[in-house]
């Protein structure tokens, strides 16, 4: 259940130093009241950091080091509680590259990133395209598909999970009504990981499509009037036009919904627990069920170090993929 | 508003008929998929076993029974744990607004050696899942004497890595002729920051506001970690005390997923005008 | 100038964050009294009888004051270790919902060695409590922990079910409970299934299948027998009769198990004493039967239980001993069952009159002295389950040869639990 992961709202990722201060120094020049103490003095104090300073230090403290010190377990076979630690060098992560629990996890994890930020992209886009105009039924129609994204991972999964079951679930009673059997989905080998990855898609296209619609009512009209002048249709518009237009805000859904699917956990949990026999095992309900069911803290440790390496890996990734191309 | 851009033609009509009745088709089934899980469970939070098992393909309750908000009021020092959830709540994200927007506008308006690293070490705490840091930050809790108190539980939450990336994704778009104008009247960075750049960020604040609102709302594990005395407890982790392996009373589980929705619901609704109708206002290209 | 004033909000913000440690959560602070604080993960229906005991004991123990912290069990097994550590944590807790889990405990020499056992009430009657919970808890000689429950699994049927089908009343052996699965399938389980089998996130129920087949998963050593011939025909009996026969669904959770069983699509389901309450409110007509005997005669059933273990670092182990002893002494257990309808976790309370006038508490109470418990003092046996029994079980239920799975997970199994052959 991570809370540091949450939507934003705004369409532009960063743009590095635009609109900032050509000067970063204090003036030099005393202030109305004349300060002696600006007016001598050179200051070399940052007032940047005073500004950064308590959210900084909150972070540091109850964050970063945090991170470090589980840095620091994974090195060990650390047991909560001993009077000992087991020094293992890098034994936890070579164990891990060996554990096929450790690939199946990976695999699901990313099969389920990759499928489901995809569908959220694009249906997001699509429902973006067609909930442009501003009126009171695109603006129902807009809150109602966002409203999923504010309700918790856990409630969403808890839900689900009895829509789906094949006895109480209504899914299971209206496949009845029609005469056939109802699936077993959340317990099918087959079909269990593509059910949570449509509740994860369920969940967060509204998010995507939020963004989209700020993005797309923010492409200025000339560019579709020069388009057409040229003699465009309505695709060759769509393709040349509107998706480089709102590529930074492309960039953006996508890298924060990446993030958010690779560290999937409640959603898993709550709904399969990683089942049936691990097709569902996402990378972070491992090192839920390793560091705190099989109280390997450090083995969990080194998990989770690989997997904040992958995050960071695929973050840089797309900002490469899609900083250079840039048209704005 | 901003103006109507997008793809829609000029030419009347040139949206064929079967396009825009296929486009209200799709959308439709978007919305009943978007609205039936909610309205299912609203509706089984008033349904008794036997109805639930007896009618599984029915959306509405066919008797109505209350035993499930009942059993919820029973068993929780509901107003008690309420109270929690918005102090927790609502001063925690008061302080993420002011700390958040502090931190930002340095990284979005002062150039400094380390900027950089700083802007990253923030990113970097969005890509730990908090599963991996909460035994060490137990720990810490328990070393500052914090486990259990009020000021354990909102303190570590007082600034956010989000808040802090999309209030510097808005300052930055805000043009900086008003900054040098006030510095010639000799305003300094505070001074600035407070009366010019804050106010014309209200859009950004509402957003940071309501999402951090609500997703310290739906946390369950941090509360669960700060406190074990019940009565501390926020309303959803609370309503975790009902269920284990075995299900037996569906309605308990649903009336408490129903309850714990319905403040942010209420909030999302008086506050959606701010995200539906396109975040997107003064400077945000 | 904009130092300060930034400093002043500063101050401010931290100034109102600091007054709100005035409210923080006050502790019940009892003059001259011992306090005691209790973690437990009992959120089902049996939690009022847990409140009982510790209501009662508190009203008979004037100079000793017991709180009882419910928490999920995913919460304790997160916190509890770091809490220990800290010196900071519960005098007592029930750590897991799985036995096993003490002997992590004992392993970082967390928990307290029981010193206070014998006889009488003041003592923790250890000869008395259900068979194999007093082993399961001892490592090196010494007690750790108290079972803080037992529950039996039993038979439950759909009487409407078997009267459709002709069949007089429940099975009373083995042969016969696979005979009226059989039967009771109707439609190849679309209409209804003949026993509603689960096989994670449960309370383990194949355990007994293979107990009542001759089978079992390891033996005294900890090795894994499921391989052998034995083991691998207690296994593929039944796996037949759920892939041929279609008698259960295959891989429901514990959950899903219960929810075909209250819809009344499955006839019987092999369940512990906290679902007859759900069951009645789905409005099934309910029949309780003991798991009928195996193939050499004798009844067997799974019996379940949870560890209650007091902290190593206690300021109070005498008080915390006697609040055990409480727990488990005849009058709160027989309580106990009245309340919840679970059996006693003592067996000298067989002949109760008032637990055998009840007739869900007896029929479980019947089964404790034949109750066996799941993978008992098994090293690493959650990650046996985790990894071999529950993925052994998916599989063959799955259609994978029992040979080969069987073969696989004794491997698993075997480096595990550190079998040398």
């Amino acid at each position: 259940m991570s809370t540091h992961t949450t939507e934003p709202a705004l369409s532009r990722p960063a743009r590095d130093g635009a609109g900032s201060l050509p000067r970063n120094a204090e003036p030099v020049r005393p202030g109305p009241r004349g300060d002696g103490s600006t007016r001598r003095r050179r200051r070399r104090f940052q007032p940047a950091w005073l500004f950064m300073a308590p959210s900084l230090i909150i972070l540091g403290v109850f964050v970063l080091f945090p991170i470090l010190q589980t840095l620091y377990y994974s090195f060990f076979d650390w047991t909560i509680g001993a009077s000992t630690q087991t020094f293992l060098g890098f034994g936890n992560y070579i164990k891990l590259f060996q554990d096929p629990q450790f690939w199946n996890a990976l695999g699901v994890t990313l099969v389920f990133t990759a499928f489901a930020v995809a569908l959220q992209i694009t249906l997001g886009f699509g429902s973006a395209l067609m909930l442009l105009k501003d009126n009171l039924i695109t603006r129902i129609v807009r809150s109602v598909y966002f409203f999923p994204t504010i309700v918790s991972f856990v409630t969403i999964g808890l839900v689900w999970k009895f829509l789906l079951d094949p006895s109480i679930g209504l899914v299971g009673g209206l496949t009845q009504l029609l005469g056939l059997q109802p699936v077993a989905w959340l317990t099918s080998t087959s079909l269990a990981l593509p059910s949570v990855i449509f509740v994860a898609v369920w969940r967060s296209v509204g998010f995507a499509m939020i963004l989209f619609v700020a993005a797309l009512k923010a492409v200025p009209a000339e560019r579709y009037e020069a388009g057409r002048l040229d003699g465009a249709n309505n695709r060759q518009l769509t393709l040349h036009i509107t998706i480089p237009s709102v590529r930074p805000t492309l960039l953006f859904a996508t890298m924060i919904l990446t993030i958010q699917s690779l560290q999937v956990f409640d959603l898993v949990y709550v709904m399969t627990d990683g089942g049936p026999v691990f097709r569902t095992d996402s990378l972070v309900n491992l090192i839920y069920r390793d560091g705190f069911v099989n109280y390997q803290t450090g083995y969990a440790s080194a998990v989770s170090w690989v997997l904040f390496a992958l995050i960071m890996l695929l973050s840089l990734l797309q900002l490469r993929l899609f900083r250079y191309n840039d048209v704005d | 508003m901003s103006t109507e851009t997008g793809v829609r033609v000029r030419r009347p009509g040139a949206m064929t008929a079967l396009a825009a009745s296929s486009k209200w088709i799709l959308l439709v089934i978007g919305l009943v998929f978007a609205i039936v899980p909610f309205i299912w469970m609203v509706s089984g939070s008033f349904r008794s076993e036997s109805d639930l098992f007896g009618n599984p393909a029915s959306l509405f309750p066919t008797s109505i029974t209350l035993h499930g908000y009942l059993g919820v009021w029973e068993q929780l020092p509901f107003l008690r744990l309420l109270g929690n959830t918005f102090l927790f709540a609502g001063v925690t994200t008061a302080a993420t607004l002011l700390f958040d927007s502090l931190c930002a506008y340095a990284l979005a308006r002062l150039k400094f050696r380390g900027r950089n690293l700083a802007f990253i070490l923030v990113i970097a705490t969005l890509m730990v899942p908090f599963q991996v840091t909460l035994i060490p930050v137990f720990i810490e809790l328990f070393h500052f004497g914090w486990l259990n108190t009020y000021q354990g539980l909102i303190v570590p939450r007082a600034t956010s890595a989000f808040g802090i990336f999309l209030f510097r994704q808005f300052f930055i778009s805000i043009p900086t002729e008003l900054d040098e104008a006030a510095r010639i009247d000799g305003a300094g960075h505070f001074r600035i920051y407070w009366r010019i750049i804050l106010p014309l960020a209200k859009p950004a604040i509402a957003t940071v506001a309501i999402l951090n609102f609500m997703n310290l709302w739906n946390d369950l594990l941090w509360p669960l970690v700060v406190t074990s005395d019940p009565n501390m407890l926020t309303l959803p982790a609370g309503l975790t005390l009902f269920g284990g392996q075995h299900v037996t009373d569906h309605a308990v589980l649903l009336a408490g997923a129903t309850i714990s929705l319905i403040p942010i619901a209420v909030a999302f609704f008086f506050a959606q005008k701010y995200f539906v109708a396109g975040v997107a206002t003064t400077g945000l290209k | 100038m904009k130092i300060r004033r930034s400093l002043v909000v500063a101050a401010g913000v931290a100034a109102s964050m600091l007054a709100l440690t005035a409210c923080s959560g006050t502790s019940g602070a009892t003059g001259g009294k011992v306090d005691l604080t209790v973690w437990t993960g009992f959120t089902g229906g049996d939690r009022p009888g847990y409140d009982t005991i510790v209501k009662d004991f508190n009203a008979s123990h004037p100079n000793i004051h017991v709180t009882m912290n419910v928490q999920p069990w995913d919460t304790i097994a997160q916190k509890l270790p770091s809490a220990w550590l800290t010196g900071q944590g519960p005098d007592i807790a029930a750590p897991s919902s799985d036995p096993n889990a003490i002997a992590q405990y004992v392993k970082t020499n967390s928990v307290l060695a029981l010193t206070n056992t014998g006889s009488g009430d003041t003592k923790i009657n250890t000869d008395k409590l259900a068979p194999g919970t007093v082993k399961e808890f001892t490592y090196d000689g010494k007690l750790y922990a108290v079972p803080a429950n037992f529950a039996t699994l039993s038979l439950y049927y759909n009487k409407k079910a078997f009267a459709a089908a002709g069949i007089a009343g429940a099975p009373t052996t083995v042969a016969e409970l696979q005979a009226d699965a059989k039967k009771l399938t109707i439609n190849g389980g679309q209409t209804q299934y003949g026993l509603s089998l689960a096989d994670n996130q449960t309370i383990q129920m194949w355990p007994i299948l293979q107990w009542l087949e001759g089978g079992d998963i390891v033996d005294a050593k900890g090795c894994s027998v499921v391989q052998t011939s034995a083991g691998q025909k207690s296994l593929s009996t039944w796996s037949d009769l759920v892939v041929q026969d279609k008698i259960s669904p295959v891989g429901q959770t514990g959950a899903q198990a219960d929810s075909l069983f209250s819809a009344g699509k499955a006839a019987m389901e092999i369940n512990g004493p906290w679902a007859a309450p759900g069951y009645k409110s789905a409005g099934i007509d309910l029949g309780i039967a003991k798991v009928p005997v195996g193939v050499d005669g004798s009844s067997v059933t799974l019996g379940s239980t949870a560890p209650l273990a007091v902290s190593a670092k206690t300021k109070h182990p005498q008080e915390a001993q006697e609040f055990l002893a409480y727990w488990t002494s005849k009058t709160a257990q027989e309580k106990f069952s009245l309340q919840t309808g679970f059996p006693p976790l003592r067996t000298d309370l067989a002949d109760d009159a008032k637990l055998k006038a009840d007739p869900t508490v007896s029929i479980f109470t019947s089964q404790v002295p034949d109750s066996r418990l799941y993978l008992p003092h098994v090293t690493n046996a959650t990650q046996v389950d985790a990894n071999a029994y529950v993925p052994l079980i998916g599989q063959i239920t799955r259609g994978t040869s029992v040979a080969s799975a069987t073969a696989d997970a004794a491997k698993t199994i075997d480096s595990l639990t550190g079998c040398s052959k």
